[in-house]
């Protein structure tokens, strides 16, 4: 392959835009109706994770190592859709197919060559790592919710029992898929640590407009089946480190480090854990009760509620980092982040300003992996 | 998402229309009504969004012509009167279902914009009956304070009639009289109140329902606000 060719090649279609993934799509679409049952009614966000996703492949395609790492992830990704082997064909046809109408006379038959053996390679390590990924688990979870509790105004707790069993580390997430938005998968962090009956608990808040928070508050109910798609993320707990811990939660960032907190009251290592709690205003901090009750049974584990616009409010308010800057000296803890992408970039560049080495900020970080 | 593409080209898209927000003028100066500004963005996208799309039909009917002239040149015509191909029949179809797909893609944007624009109106307008409504508590919480008080005094201060037994029983009466005006004060507060907001409620379950109307005579009849 002429990775230099192909790129220019690549470059040259880029300029038509929104159009090549059009192409693309009603290409596939039509040669292949029943694949069309795999996507969202709006495939507007699906064509923008095309073009970035093939453009991310293109600009990697001669650094074959950093490319597979990122192709097996998606390979992984795309079993909850429902992709399997013969659908890489179908795709390869419409890409090639996509690309030689856009080349116009710039399409040779040694660019076809190249086209082709790049796509072939893509979809071979993608195939792979799918197939090496069934053997441990299935493409996604028949989840039943067993209720849907109404927190505070704008906030759900969801309990699902999966089936099969869906084994997680506390504070990661797994995407989920309500009927009501089929094709619209969205990422939930899971809000306990594993448990024995296998249940999993979601804090969903409803964002304006959003189809799917929107679906899973008002229009699902008890038993009623969602899908599940395999836990993700590296917001998970070093217990090794032996260094206590901050917890910074911001609205139902709370989940992930709630399930952190169950986790360590289970387990042996018992770190100080300081978890400041942070919303808008005191109605907004849903959980409040059950946190504090937490906090009441382990001495290790304080729990300090903050409001960041809520001047009633008995207790810490303020913008966040300010109010966990203010509270003491943070260089020797381990810092877990979870929340508004704001809130945790300040919170982290603050911490890191005041001598937090980077090593111990954690954060969620989903990388390549699309929902 | 379709940032990084948009930065090679530095080019104006739609995305860009809907998503800008401009920083509000210093006080004391004067700025351009967010509302106005706003639906023109609006118009703006919508144009933007047509424009786009007849770029797309238009490229793919450039494209049919130009395969069209060269399979005339190879079979050795002109490029006139050249057959429609089955090339051809594919290009179109590919360029219907492009249409009918982006027709789709507006509409499930515009649904979840008004749904958007209607859960937002509703937050912030649950806001500001709940903090007119904490103001509101306030202020009659301090009057009925300062009215029961000066009731207190006056039964405190009325002519004392058997000295030891009568201070403890006007203490109690000036208490009995506190607790009754503040009570009085509150309930009629309170009342009042209730009513106002009911009555406001109801204005805006009117307006609401009409929005919907207009809305859905807009968009044709066909649309139910149920289907967001």
């Amino acid at each position: 392959v002429d990775a230099l060719r192909l790129k220019d090649s690549f470059a040259r279609i880029a300029m038509h835009g929104d159009e090549v993934p059009l192409f693309f799509y009603s290409d596939l679409f039509i040669k292949h109706p029943e694949v069309r049952e795999m996507f969202p009614i709006s495939m507007k966000a699906q064509r923008d994770h095309l073009v970035v996703a093939l453009g991310q492949i293109i600009s990697q395609v001669d650094r074959a190592d950093e490319l597979a790492a990122f192709l097996e992830g998606l390979g992984r990704d795309h079993r909850k859709f429902g992709a399997v082997a013969e659908h890489y064909d179908n795709v390869g046809d419409s890409l090639l197919e996509t690309v030689a109408h856009f080349s116009g006379d710039a399409w040779t038959p040694e660019l076809a060559a190249d086209w082709l053996d790049a796509y072939s390679v893509i979809a071979g390590i993608m195939i792979r790592a799918a197939t090496k990924d069934e053997a441990t688990r299935p493409a996604s979870w028949r989840g039943t919710i067993l209720s849907c509790e109404r927190k505070a105004f704008d906030i759900s707790v969801l309990r699902v029992r999966p089936e099969p069993r869906l084994d997680f580390l506390p504070g990661q997430s797994v995407a989920i898929e309500s009927p009501a938005r089929p094709r619209l998968w969205r990422y939930y962090s899971v809000a306990n640590a594993p448990r024995e009956d296998g249940t999993l608990e979601f804090h969903v808040r409803l964002i304006d407009g959003g189809a799917v928070s929107m679906a899973l508050t008002y229009l699902q109910t008890a038993g009623d089946t969602i899908r599940l798609g395999p836990p993700v993320g590296v917001l998970t707990l070093d217990t090794t480190s032996g260094r206590d811990i901050l917890m910074v939660a911001g609205s139902t960032g709370l989940a992930p480090l709630k399930a952190m907190t169950e986790q360590l009251a289970a387990g042996p290592e018992r770190p100080k854990v300081h978890l400041f709690f942070c919303a808008r205003t005191a109605e907004a901090l849903y959980d409040l009760t059950a946190m504090n009750k937490l906090a009441a049974e382990h001495d290790w584990l304080t729990v300090v509620p903050v409001t960041t616009a809520d001047p009633r409010f008995d207790g810490e308010r303020g913008s966040v980092p300010d109010v966990v800057m203010r509270a003491g000296s943070w260089t020797g803890h381990d810092a877990y982040l979870a929340g508004p992408t704001e809130m945790v970039r300040e919170t982290s560049a603050r911490l890191i300003s005041a001598g937090t080495p980077r090593g111990q900020i954690h954060v969620e970080d989903f990388g390549w992996s699309e929902p | 998402m379709t940032i990084a593409w948009q930065d090679e080209q530095k080019r104006l898209t739609p995305d860009d229309v809907q998503s800008v927000t401009f920083p509000l003028s210093r006080l004391g100066r004067r700025g351009f009504d967010e509302d106005h500004v706003r639906v023109f963005l609006q118009e703006v996208e919508r144009e933007l969004v047509t424009l786009l799309n007849e770029k797309v039909s238009l490229f793919n009917e450039v494209e049919r012509l130009r395969r069209r002239i060269i399979a005339g040149m190879k079979s050795g015509g002109n490029g006139d009167g050249v057959l429609f191909g089955r090339e051809d029949a594919h290009v179109h179809a590919v360029r219907i279902l492009s249409n009918a797909q982006l027709t789709a893609d507006r509409y499930v944007a515009d649904a979840q914009a008004y749904s958007h624009r209607l859960t937002e109106e509703a937050r912030s307008r649950r806001d500001e009956i709940l903090s007119e409504a904490q103001q509101h508590a306030d202020m009659v919480l301090e009057e009925a304070q300062s009215r029961a008080r000066e009731a207190a005094l006056a039964t405190l201060n009325a002519p004392p009639v058997a000295p030891q037994m009568e201070a403890d029983r006007s203490a109690l009466r000036a208490e009995l009289a506190y607790l009754r005006t503040f009570g009085e004060v509150y309930r009629t507060h309170l009342r009042a109140y209730t009513e106002g907001m009911l009555r406001s409620i109801t204005e805006w379950e009117r307006s609401e329902a009409g929005a919907i109307e207009q809305a859905s005579a807009e968009a044709g009849g066909t649309f139910r606000p149920g289907e967001l």
